[in-house]
């Protein structure tokens, strides 16, 4: 079994932040797993992602005050978090998003430059 | 980081289990859903499972990662270390209580110590921009002088430095309370005493402007000490009217609690110069002055001096070349020897804690050599050298922590232990306290104690091929442990040596100090005073004949031996200060004397001996001749003018106040007796030339009263007020002190800080044996095999006995070698608070080293004993 750090790392630093601020604006508040799924499949098949990585991304993502957390009943009738994004997380998705079109158009023109 | 995020990371630990136990369920629900839908999917319910589980990834590298994310991972390591070396000391609760006791001593007395300190050295003045109080007095020359009315009037009319200028006299008064007259001392100031000092009244007000003025209603404001014991603390006391001294007063306000409480003085009263007091002549008013914003000192200074030279022509010719002098307030509060005691004091007390920091060390460098096997198997188990240093300072920290408390509750003690006995010594400005400032010293203490204390053992012990520790049969000392410990051991040596000759030094000079021949019978003497008021006795002749009542009454108290009547205390104070103008005597034919009116048995009760002459009896009445006698000092003066024949018969110039004006005429007054010097204030100061006039001539309102007993002193007390109540039921009696309690109160502050120094001395003494002792068993449990080695081979137990000793000396030598090289380096600093001792006194420096090598053996007895009895077989089979 490959660790989960090296998954991790076919994930660019700081994106999995930016999708989980995007999963949850699209679509409102949702638990932990369920955010999970939701980048798996939005991802499809490239992305090898270990579900349990979101978990310490959402403690740092509450702790900054970018989501809220609240007590809610899952499907399989469990107590369970779920997270949902607040004004200052809006806020953050905007400058995160921004910031990514940025570079990666940046980065794009150098591809093409160097090509 | 934002701030949001660096708080709920550094308040993480604290909800550690909470936090846990909830992502344990978010994992636990997370699982569960990935199976569900992958069970949907058509798995089986034991692939499902597995499915989930690989979905998630590493569990428990994912918990890890939460923590680290959600706090500082150092907290929670820290936290974890001091818990650590919470159980760790538990384990050892021996050494924990003897490091724990160790370290709350230096600490506690450190942080008392530094209330002191803070309080009288380093803290501003309690008042509102302390640095604008300015202190304002006559100087002729370096010698300063209290002020008087006259100048003080045309220096505040005249001056443009001053915001306000206050006067300050001091005062008593018999106060009808309920019927019952009770004294009580208070102050004469000006209106604006309370702007200058920026305090405003607790309750109702302070003075108006124009309240000092003559014809202005007679108002008082009182202390809140005065209001709770005598009032209730009630503010109906606001508007009472009182009766102080016969003239009835309105209470307009009530002062908050604080610095002027500690001044001991019950009431303010405006200061209205009578038309007899506003003269140049008499020094008798204590002015403070507030800068006005943006006056600089030097300006006020320029200002005054040259005001005052202005104003010279109006003074009497002996102030010529007299002028006022600005200085800041606080100077005065604090004298430079009381300075320098704290000072030393508190030097003492930080070398004690120096010492005690210093055993600890050496004590956990003793358990860091004892716990090397642990330190390896840890370090072999894969703990890095950093968590091993983190592992042992969390240890001293948890030390320095309990002994922290400890000493933070001891100080504590002593703060409310030592508060009553430095009222006397200590400025009323200084408020001794446990306060926010102290604290947080103790907490700067503590934390300096712990780096001192475990940094360097945690450093030493971790250090090293750490695996070869774990070879048992590798022992002995790694020799730089060895040599530091033994450094520690010496300095330790050194340093009590410092203090234990200051504190021998110091009690010496006690001891000079108390034997200076006060020239005044301590035994069985007793003083107390009345103050007579001014509106009843109008004439000299009422108050001789008052006092000459006040006597025959006395002496016929039972135990009453004998009773006298005079100006200022005995040993304490004068009555007044004036001047001696002889032909010949000092610069100016005029030289400045004490004066003290004494009525005829003054000198018989205080065995006060008249060397040549006679004193004052029957015919020194009002009317007969003038007479004087006066005491060694002045003998000298008036013999330097004119060769050694004694003075008696001579007549000399005596300047003197009429009776009911305070100013002073030249009377002519023939010296009649010449007395042994009686001492009266500093005893370390030259004794002062003092004239003596007799009572029944120079009579004063204000009288005190000697009384030499039969008995207990204090038993006759009930009689004599009784007598007094008999003579005038509405006077009250001073306060009533035994001669040898001003005896000992006039030198209580050298008493205190020699007695401190002495007690923290033998503190230090004590210290240095214990690591004394501590260094040399541990060598001796070192060397056991050696030792046994030896004996086998045929060395006597003697022999091995005088080789403990013999290194035990060695270092003893070297710490009393660099502690005399200490000792010098001090001088400087000891002489002045010396009294008649050198401050390279042999007796002082021999009893040091005399007392640290009795120490020294003290400590190697034990541990070199035992090795004389060590058992050949038995050491050598234990450890081969």
């Amino acid at each position: 079994m490959t660790t989960p750090n090296k998954q991790q790392a076919e994930l660019p630093y700081g994106t999995l932040d930016l999708l989980i601020l995007k999963s949850l604006d699209t679509m409102g508040p949702l638990h932990g797993y369920a955010i999970a799924r939701r980048i798996e499949r939005v991802a499809g098949g490239p992305l090898r992602l270990s579900q349990g990585a979101v978990y310490p991304a959402l403690i740092r993502l509450e702790q900054e005050g970018w989501i809220a957390t609240e007590w809610g009943i899952s499907e399989t009738n469990r107590r369970v978090k779920f997270y949902s994004l607040t004004k200052p997380g809006r806020k953050q998705l905007a400058v995160k998003v921004a910031e990514w079109e940025k570079s990666t158009a940046l980065v794009g023109r150098f591809l093409e430059a160097t090509s | 980081m934002s701030i949001r995020r660096v708080l709920e990371r550094a308040l993480a630990p604290v909800r550690k289990r909470r936090l846990d136990r909830e992502l344990e369920s978010e994992i636990a629900a997370h699982l569960e859903l990935a199976e569900r839908d992958a069970r949907d999917r058509g798995l089986s319910a034991a692939e499902a499972r597995r499915e989930a589980r690989l979905g998630f990834g590493g569990i428990e590298a994912v918990k890890e990662e939460h923590r680290d994310r959600r706090s500082f991972r150092w907290m929670e390591t820290l936290a974890r270390d001091f818990r650590f070396g919470f159980s760790s000391l538990l384990r050892a609760p021996g050494f924990a209580v003897v490091a724990v006791g160790v370290l709350a001593l230096g600490i506690g007395a450190s942080t008392a110590m530094f209330s002191v300190v803070d309080a009288v050295l380093l803290k501003p003045l309690p008042y509102p921009q302390p640095e604008r109080l300015m202190a304002v007095v006559e100087a002729d020359g370096a010698q300063r002088w209290a002020v008087s009315a006259g100048n003080f009037v045309d220096w505040k009319r005249l001056n443009t430095v001053f915001e306000s200028l206050t006067a300050l006299a001091q005062t008593a008064a018999p106060v009808m309370m309920d019927g019952n007259p009770e004294r009580w001392e208070g102050y004469r100031v000006s209106a604006d005493h309370f702007k200058v000092y920026g305090v405003k009244a607790l309750l109702g007000r302070t003075f108006l402007p124009g309240e000092d003025q003559p014809g202005a209603e007679p108002v008082l404001v009182i202390s809140h000490a005065l209001w709770q014991t005598r009032f209730g603390g009630e503010a109906s006391v606001i508007n009472r009217r009182l009766l102080v001294g016969g003239v009835p007063h309105r209470i307009v306000g009530v002062l908050p609690p604080g610095s002027f409480d500690r001044e001991r003085g019950d009431y303010w009263k405006p200061l209205i110069f009578t038309p007899a007091e506003l003269t140049r002549e008499s020094m008798w008013l204590i002015a403070v002055g507030r800068l006005r914003a943006g006056v600089s000192l030097n300006q006020a200074r320029d200002e005054m001096t040259e005001l005052s030279a202005g104003l010279e022509g109006a003074n009497p010719f002996w102030k010529k070349g007299w002028r006022a002098v600005v200085y800041p307030a606080d100077k005065d509060l604090t004298g430079d020897r009381l300075r320098l005691m704290i000072w030393v004091t508190a030097g003492v007390v930080a070398m004690v804690l120096l010492i005690a920091c210093s055993n600890i060390g050496n004590l956990l460098l003793a358990r860091g050599a004892a716990r090397r096997k642990e330190m390896a198997v840890r370090a072999a188990l894969g703990a890095g050298r950093g968590r091993l240093i983190g592992q042992l300072v969390g240890e001293s920290l948890a030390l320095c922590t309990l002994g922290g408390a400890t000493g933070i509750a001891l100080a504590y003690a002593l703060v409310w232990a030592a508060r009553p006995l430095l009222a006397t010594t200590l400025p009323p400005t200084a408020e001794v306290a446990m306060d926010p400032r102290v604290l947080s010293f103790a907490v700067a203490v503590i934390l300096g104690v712990s780096v001192l204390v475990g940094f360097l053992p945690a450093l030493q012990t971790s250090s090293g091929a750490l695996n070869t520790w774990l070879n048992s049969a590798s022992r002995g000392s790694s020799g730089s442990r060895a040599l530091l410990r033994r450094a520690i051991v010496a300095g330790e040596v050194a340093v009590s040596l410092v203090l234990v000759c200051c504190a021998v030094l110091m009690f010496r000079s006690l001891l000079n100090l108390r034997s200076v021949n006060i020239g005044v019978r301590v035994e069985n003497v007793i003083a107390t005073s009345v103050n007579l008021p001014p509106e009843a006795h109008p004439k000299a002749e009422s108050v001789i004949q008052f006092a000459r009542a006040v006597v025959e009454r006395l002496q016929a108290v039972p135990g009453v031996e004998r009773a006298a009547v005079s100006t200022g205390v005995s040993l304490e104070g004068w009555g007044e200060g004036g001047v001696v103008v002889a032909p010949g005597v000092a610069r100016g034919g005029s030289v400045n004397v004490r004066i003290k009116h004494v009525d005829q048995n003054y000198f018989a009760a205080l065995n006060i001996p008249v060397i040549s002459g006679r004193g004052f009896d029957e015919r020194d009445r009002r009317g007969a001749p003038r007479v004087v006698v006066v005491n060694q000092e002045l003998t000298a003066q008036l013999q330097s003018a004119g060769g050694t024949e004694s003075p008696v018969g001579k007549v000399i110039g005596l300047s003197l106040s009429p009776y009911g004006t305070t100013l002073a005429e030249l009377a002519q007054v023939e010296v009649v007796g010449v007395i042994h010097t009686e001492r009266i204030g500093d005893l370390q100061s030259p004794a002062e030339p003092a004239a003596y006039v007799p009572f029944a001539q120079e009579p004063v309102l204000s009288m005190n009263l000697t009384l030499r007993t039969r008995r207990e002193p204090t038993s006759v007390m009930p009689g004599v007020r009784q007598a007094i109540r008999e003579l005038d039921r509405s006077l009250p009696l001073g306060p009533v002190s035994t001669l040898r309690e001003i005896k000992e109160r006039s030198f209580s502050d050298t008493t205190q800080s020699t007695w401190m120094t002495g007690v923290f001395a033998a503190m230090a003494a004590l210290l240095a044996a214990c690591g004394l002792y501590g260094v040399l068993a541990q060598t001796v449990t070192q060397q056991r095999r050696e030792i046994g080695i030896r004996i086998a081979l045929g060395a006597a137990p003697r022999t091995i006995l005088l080789g403990v000793v013999r290194n035990a000396m060695g270092l003893v030598a070297l710490g009393l070698a660099a502690g005399l090289a200490g000792a010098v380096a001090l001088t400087g600093v000891m002489r002045s608070l010396l009294f008649q001792v050198p401050p390279l006194d042999p007796v002082a420096l021999g009893t040091a080293c005399a007392s640290m090598t009795l120490v020294g053996l003290v400590a190697v007895l034990v541990p070199a004993s035992r090795a004389a009895r060590v058992d050949p077989v038995a050491s050598l089979r234990a450890e081969g």
